[in-house]
């Protein structure tokens, strides 16, 4: 199978999986939930029946189920997610568009900082196989690996924010900085275009510790995974060939072995996207970062059901979306998985 | 006891344990609390149904008087907001933990032995469907499901033990799809077909019991990632309605205390953490043990 035709294979599954969370969230919420007018409207439905019966008309609730199917994905193809009540009925797009860029910026520091601190650990503890070093950092992943990231998050805002004053102790930028206008719609990258640099260092001082939080807690698998394909590597028959050659042990293992070692954490990134999509929705809450984690949860809070069911779908693009990438690039890495 | 092909007797289950209890040390830890674990879950749920209250304290019992008072020896585990017992609190939600972890790990071994091995031993094209199927539920995020029954069901212990049982069972489907590939073309499952055994009787007999074992190792360990992520269900406030104790819901209503009580969630975090820990110690115990063989 050549690149291309995997990539389309992928892409078609992808469209699968996110049509399977639709057609999911449809039935629960259509016909199981009993009354989707009550869950798009809210109290407002029993209040003005008036306006529940124009809704019933205009999202054709009276019509059989599947006619009542295709309009729902229309009006979602068409990014119609309804009005959020939690929000005085602003529409759910509009939140959702303002929130999703902060939590990007959340997944995107986590992911590097997962990456960067697993793979620097998951070196040392290979190279220092069976020592008290490599002890010390499985008992360090063990104890990331089992801490849900919330707690991960309140432990980090007790010492270093309460405790030490480092860093502040939410938001996404210090309130007093104007924030840069549109361009990307990604503050971060928006400031940086604008020259905005005061901005920008907020941005970052900001995100830092609900990124941490994240990292904290899933880079032991990267860690992990790491340590024993180095472990397995440096077994094979080029590394045996380079120390005949009589190259030092560090050349070895570093230019030579972790190249090959580092594969198998391309496959793991599907997993740790998804990990870390799925944490940003508790650190933003830790940490009060205006991303759509915070949004979520003020909307289970209100019963806001047009605001859950719009940043559900919204959260299931993007884990399928940055999954489908982390499958195209595994299969540019590695060109065995093409085969499969 | 059994003699084995090589005509030495096969270790019993027991020698099995101290041979993992020697080799990785700290599965020992891990055995003693997935012990403490189920052991409270069981006795707390018993006592709950006749009647007998095991807890110091009653868990929902308001006592302002109290509220945030540090740990002493009156209130192990210092008192919340409302000066609820901690301690009682986070003993009382620990059946929660044991039912949710069980219960969806039980139904994903099932579930996944049951389609996996069918889909390895009849091939073909209820292969590829099934296969395809598990495929779309593996890709399905856990939280975004849980949400959406939330939303349908509202929330509550069992609706959130639906929706992880709904997407769960997935990898166990693999494994076992895997594992009965692997079986169904040796000698005594040929000769079970010549002998005109019905494929669910050959699954039933001689498939599944062969996959238990790889199974059940990565039962343990999934025990722990169940209850992480129950964890955070609970914290999100999707699990057990207030005034009743969760340890997720212990973090999240203490959360504002964390200048002024940060014992309030720490505390049940770190409990988290030990249960989380010690199911993966064991797990990582036994499948070494099982390797080393």
């Amino acid at each position: 199978m050549n690149i291309a035709t995997y990539i389309l294979r992928r892409g078609i599954f992808a469209i699968f999986v996110l049509l399977s969370v639709m057609t999911i969230t449809f039935v629960l919420s259509h016909s199981l939930g009993g009354d989707p007018i009550y869950s798009w409207l809210g109290k407002a439905a029993g209040l003005h029946p008036q306006l529940a019966a124009a809704y019933a008309a205009k999202y054709h609730l009276n019509d059989p189920v599947y006619v009542q199917y295709y309009y729902y994905l229309v009006n979602l193809s068409q990014g119609n997610l309804g009005y959020s009540p939690s929000r005085n009925f602003v529409p759910v797009a509009q939140v959702i568009s303002q929130t999703l860029p902060y939590t990007l910026q959340i997944a995107f520091f986590a992911i590097m900082m997962t990456l960067i601190v697993g793979i620097l650990l998951g070196v040392t503890s290979a190279r220092y196989n069976h020592t008290s070093i490599d002890n010390g950092i499985r008992a360090a992943y063990m104890a990331g690996y089992g801490s849900p990231p919330f707690f991960v998050g309140l432990v980090l805002l007790i010492i270093f924010t309460y405790h030490f004053g480092l860093l502040p102790s939410g938001g996404a930028f210090d309130p007093n900085l104007t924030p840069p206008t549109w361009i990307t719609g990604i503050p971060m990258i928006d400031s940086l275009l604008e020259g905005n640099f005061q901005y920008f260092g907020s941005a970052i001082i900001h995100v830092i510790l609900p990124s941490l939080a994240l990292a904290i807690c899933f880079f032991g698998i990267v860690t992990r995974v790491l340590r024993s394909s180095m472990l397995e590597v440096m077994h094979a028959n080029y590394i045996r060939t380079a120390r005949a050659k009589g190259l030092d042990e560090g050349t070895i293992f570093y230019k030579h072995g972790l190249r090959h070692a580092l594969i198998p954490i391309v496959s793991l990134s599907s997993l740790i996207v998804t990990w870390i999509i799925t944490g940003t929705i508790f650190v933003e809450n830790i940490f009060s970062y205006p991303g759509m984690g915070r949004y979520v949860v003020q909307a289970l809070n209100g019963q806001d059901y047009p605001g859950i069911l719009g940043t559900t779908i919204v959260y299931a693009i993007v884990i399928v979306a940055s999954n489908l990438a982390a499958d195209i690039l595994y299969a540019v890495v590695d060109p065995q998985v093409r085969l499969g | 006891m059994k003699q084995n092909a090589q005509g030495t007797s096969d270790p019993t289950p027991f020698d099995r344990v101290l041979t993992m209890f020697k080799k990785t040390p700290e599965s020992i830890v891990g055995f003693f609390v997935v012990v403490l674990f189920i052991l409270t879950g069981i006795i707390v749920t018993i006592f709950d149904l006749l009647g007998i209250r095991v807890t110091p304290y009653n868990p929902i019992q308001q006592n302002v008087g109290v509220a945030l008072s540090g740990p002493s020896w009156d209130h192990l585990f210092g008192c919340d907001f409302l000066g609820r017992d901690v301690f009682s609190r986070v003993i009382a939600s620990v059946p929660n933990d044991v039912a949710v972890s069980f219960s969806v790990v039980f139904v994903a071994i099932i579930v996944g032995a049951l389609l996996g091995s069918l889909a390895g031993f009849k091939g073909g094209l209820l292969d590829e469907l099934l296969m395809r199927f598990t495929d779309v539920i593996f890709s399905l995020p856990v939280l975004v499901i849980a949400m959406v029954i939330a939303v349908a069901l509202g929330p509550g212990l069992t609706h959130m033990m639906i929706a992880m049982i709904v997407i769960w069972w997935p990898p166990y489907a693999r494994m076992a799809r895997g594992e009965s590939l692997r079986v169904a073309h040796q000698n005594f499952i040929e000769a079970a077909k010549f002998a005109g055994q019905r494929t669910l009787g050959i699954l039933f007999k001689h498939v599944l019991p062969n996959i238990s074992i790889t199974m059940l190792v990565y039962a343990t360990l999934d025990v722990g990632t169940v209850i992480l992520v129950y964890a955070g269900l609970s914290y999100l406030g999707l699990s057990v309605r207030p005034p009743l104790p969760d340890l997720g819901e212990m973090i999240s209503n203490s959360q504002d205390y964390l200048i002024t009580a940060p014992w309030l969630p720490i505390i049940p975090g770190i409990v988290i953490a030990v249960i989380v820990i010690g199911f993966s110690v064991l797990g990582d115990g036994i499948r070494d043990a099982l390797e080393a063989r």
